[in-house]
């Protein structure tokens, strides 16, 4: 009996590497919202005017709206007023100016998880630029990419250092009154990433930010967002885990891209959020808005993302094709176990002529958890010539899961071309017993088969991300067969 | 925009005025349940494309008119033996002629009024528009097919409703038990006597026992004047098999809702539809395949063509409960689209609660195939007659399946009547 509670223990804790607080102090908000508050966090951020109108603006509006329920998801009504909505590293003042100024205990934090900044950095040519809880606490290969010319800051120097940018794209492509969650954001963001790529400039490196949901009862609200000028090119990687913990944490990012004349975007997510343990109790409830602008001609955006965490994930990233020629895509691996929802997909609007879209997803559901995707094709009246495919597919595993799909498909012109796949099915018996005649643990077997599955999509990913959404999997779906 | 609402008062009033019999008490309880729902509004999901608001003022309009009795409907039977071989009954806002139900007692078939059946606690009034038309019902159909009865001849419902003046509302229930191992073959013609504004709301329920089998064909050629809500909903045990096609053409704003639950093991479902719309057509499919008891295999399959300023919508699902293991449920839907001021809004979902099914679905909206035209102009044939004969040939593919034998050479008739119509008033 004691050995069988080792076992569980063993698992539940290897199922979650990442979960762990850093005992460091944060200097916090008091849970409660109001204009109040507001002004506290737009204050201690230094923010001109505009910016605390443009919160004010947001929060009023937000007062008005109702929290959105069609999502195929189910939780306990979230207490807005039980949050903290600003919480920071303390020695906010004087920021650290290298990594041999950051607190050690950070530094600890990221070794945990497996990213050492200095070295990996460096070794990988990433720039990471890491979010601890809201405030960006270390940024490095600043210097390359300035060279460049390239802005890859914190969102809140972003509004200090380059204010007529910031007031240009901001809120341009999720404005203020958009949803309920992307109003909220608006409203009380934290900090988050900025990037701006100028004209006709290749990043000369992937840009990654490590976000991190740290100190008790903080929501994190970050907004991002990139810019990619003419003929310019940045793919943007962004990876996530938070600590475990007994309480459901709010989630709602706001993630802005905006793509100009012939500028390439390439975003990558891979999500590994703590999701609760198997009755489901804690977790983290992502709900999040992810929205790019094709603004110009021939501009292209690419959302690839592997999902593994959250108690909920409420995800939906998006491609607005206004310029000619435009390309959208999103390529999804969606995994639910235990008591995981997940309602995520995409929306592909065509407006623009000879549009192209793509949408591949994966879902896969195992344990008690409901997997659903949802998905928006629409094709304007003006958008001729629009081309799109998409390919869902959903595989179960266990007989208590759910897998659906809900695809809204919106044609206004006769010459767009629209086609839509998808398929559900579980793990044959035959498949695995293939594998396990071959000597392959089931186990094995079942991630081999999984990743078989979603290569799709991982085919997708940069390299690094590619290699450690495989091994985020095999993990995810630890004991869903058996 | 705020959302018309039906006025209970009026409702109310013209319930309490139709004639005391054994519908009364059904019509209370649906008047007390629809007046907890009203009509659906476009906020909500199932009606997000299709706006009743026409409707609805369309009835409050006329319940405030205070209308009198129903007029009996003049319909020339041979003529539509003529079109289609069947037993015709005519329903005039739910009333059918008392002589045609007689002459039908023998075959292993009962058709009565549902006023005299006794079992009025079977009608179902569980949504808006079945407790809507619950409320409102003059009277309704009650048919039996006993059990092992083969009735090889369709029998046949013409649902004519004669607005010849003024705006119109009809309600029309159809009460339909299969006994164990019997078949019957239905049709369901719906037409247009007049052409002013009418609002025609019907609901069809089928129960199929052990071993049953029906075919149900539902043919809508209305006026492009009036509105029409159909549901059509289904009860099917084990062993059953239940083959339904809808074949749109007419109308200005259709919509079908077709409710399928299999709660026995191997039932079988196929349903199909065609839609033809162009002009201002407006032409919603709802389908539910609701998979409650597994193993059992269910088919949609719809095809529409959509010219002019129409719009047409697909919303299948296909619903697999926990436990309905060995489901093979499959969806598909095609579509035309020939004009670039038409639409079509397609929604195939899924939602699977068990591991061991097979699901799949697909759809496409686009042109005719660049590659097929050309195969056909290479043998000689000119563009206009190569997009007419693989146009014909899209709406085919439904055709073929179709389940009754003696509609189809009618229905032949009537799609290449609708096509010359939309393919003639485009210049592809």
């Amino acid at each position: 009996m004691s050995s069988e509670a080792n076992d569980i223990d063993r698992l539940v804790n290897r199922r979650y590497e990442h979960g762990f607080v850093t005992d460091i102090e944060s200097e916090s908000l008091p849970p409660g919202l109001d204009e109040g508050v507001i002004r506290a966090i737009s204050a201690r951020k230094n923010e001109p005017e505009f910016m605390l109108e443009w919160r004010l603006k947001a929060y009023r509006h937000w007062l008005t709206l109702n929290e959105p329920n069609w999502a195929h998801v189910s939780y306990t009504p979230i207490d807005y007023q039980e949050i903290s909505y600003f919480s920071a590293p303390k020695s906010d003042a004087d920021r650290p100016k290298s990594l041999d100024e950051v607190d050690p205990k950070l530094l600890e934090t990221y070794d945990k998880l497996g990213i050492p900044l200095h070295e990996r950095a460096r070794l990988a040519g990433v720039a990471v630029d890491a979010v601890f809880d809201s405030v960006s606490v270390a940024t490095t290969f600043k210097d390359k990419l300035s060279e460049a010319g390239v802005i890859f800051c914190p969102f809140s120097e972003a509004v200090v250092n380059h204010p007529e940018l910031v007031r240009k794209y901001l809120g341009s492509v999720v404005p203020y009154r958009d949803n309920f969650f992307a109003t909220l954001n608006t409203a009380v963001f934290s900090d988050g990433s900025f990037v701006y790529i100028p004209k006709g400039v290749r990043c000369p490196m992937e840009l990654s930010t490590y976000f991190r949901i740290n100190a008790a009862n903080t929501g994190q609200f970050e907004r991002t967002l990139i810019i990619a000028d003419e003929g310019s090119y940045v793919s943007y990687l962004e990876g996530c885990t938070a600590p475990m913990r007994d309480e459901n944490q709010l989630h709602a990012a706001v993630v802005e891209l905006v793509a100009l004349k012939d500028a390439e975007i390439k975003y990558s997510t891979v999500q590994n959020w703590y999701p609760g343990d198997e009755e489901g109790k804690g977790g983290i409830f992502n709900f999040v808005t992810k929205r790019g602008d094709c603004r110009g001609d021939n501009a292209k955006i690419s959302w690839t993302q592997v999902e593994t965490g959250s108690a909920i994930t409420w995800k939906y990233p998006s491609c607005i094709l206004r310029g000619d020629n435009s390309v959208g895509e999103f390529y999804s691996v969606a995994v639910a176990n235990n008591m995981q929802q997940a309602d995520t997909g995409t929306k592909m609007i065509h407006i623009g002529k000879n549009t192209k879209s793509t949408i591949v997803s994966k879902g896969i559901s195992a344990g008690k958890a409901q997997n659903a995707y949802r998905g928006l094709v629409r094709v304007m009246p003006q958008a001729a010539n629009a081309r799109n495919h998409t390919q869902c597919d959903s595989l179960l595993i266990g007989k208590q899961c759910g897998a659906h799909t809900f695809p809204y498909i919106e044609t206004r012109n006769s010459s767009a071309q629209i086609e839509h796949e998808a398929t559900t099915s579980k793990i044959s018996a035959d498949q695995l017993f293939y594998c396990r005649q071959r000597g392959i643990s089931e186990e094995d077997a079942v991630n081999m088969i999984v990743n078989g599955f979603c290569k799709e999509v991982f085919k997708e990913l940069p390299m690094e991300f590619a290699v450690e959404a495989q091994a985020l999997l095999n993990v995810s779906l630890e004991g869903a067969v058996g | 925009m705020s959302a018309a609402v039906l006025n209970q008062d009026l409702l109310e009033a013209a319930v309490g005025r139709l004639a005391a019999d054994g519908l009364t008490d059904l019509r209370e309880r649906a008047l007390v349940r629809f007046g907890e729902t009203g009509f659906p509004s476009v906020r909500e999901e199932n009606w997000r494309y299709t706006n009743l608001a026409a409707a609805v003022e369309l009835s409050n309009a006329y319940l405030s008119d205070a209308p009198g009795a129903i007029s009996a409907t003049n319909v020339d039977i041979s003529q539509l033996n003529d079109d289609i071989d069947a037993h015709w009954i005519v329903i005039s806002s739910g009333v059918a002629d008392p002589d045609a139900l007689a002459a039908l007692q023998d075959d292993g078939i009962v058709i009565t009024p549902l006023s005299e059946s006794n079992d009025s606690d079977q009608v179902c009034i569980d949504d808006p528009l079945s407790s809507f038309n619950a409320a409102l019902l003059h009277d309704g159909l009650r048919v039996r097919v006993a059990e092992n009865a083969r009735i090889e001849k369709p029998i046949g419902f013409l649902l004519q409703d004669d607005a010849a003046a003024t705006a119109g509302l009809s309600q029309t229930r159809i009460v339909v038990d299969l006994g164990r191992n019997a078949s019957a073959s239905f049709i369901e013609l719906h037409r247009s006597g007049g052409d002013s504004a009418h609002f025609a709301n019907s609901v069809v329920q089928m129960e199929l026992d052990a071993g049953a089998s029906a075919n149900f064909v539902r043919i809508q050629e209305r006026s492009t004047k009036h509105m029409q809500i159909g549901r059509l909903q289904a009860r099917l045990q084990e062993n059953t098999t239940f083959n339904f096609t809808t074949i749109d053409v007419g109308g200005k704003l259709i919509r079908n809702d077709v409710a399928v639950t299999i709660e026995g093991a191997h039932a079988v479902a196929n349903v199909c539809g065609v839609y033809l719309a162009d002009g201002n057509q407006h032409i919603d499919n709802h389908i539910l395949l609701d998979h409650r008891v597994g193993p059992a295999v269910s088919m949609q399959d719809y095809r529409g063509i959509v010219g002019g300023r129409a719009r047409c919508i697909f919303n299948g699902k296909a619903l697999v409960r926990e436990g309905a293991d060995g489901t093979d449920a499959e969806q598909s839907n095609r579509n035309l689209l020939l004009s670039d001021t038409a639409e079509i809004d397609t929604k195939p979902e899924l939602e699977i609660f068990a591991d061991d099914v097979k699901c799949a679905h697909g759809t496409t909206v686009g042109q005719l195939d660049k590659k097929e035209l050309f195969y056909l102009r290479s043998r000689g044939l000119s563009h206009e007659q190569a997009r007419i004969l693989l146009t014909r040939a899209f709406a085919g593919h439904i055709l073929k399946k179709l389940p009754i034998e003696n509609a189809k050479k009618y229905i032949d008739q009537l799609i290449e009547r609708k096509l010359d119509q939309l393919t003639g008033d485009t210049d592809q």
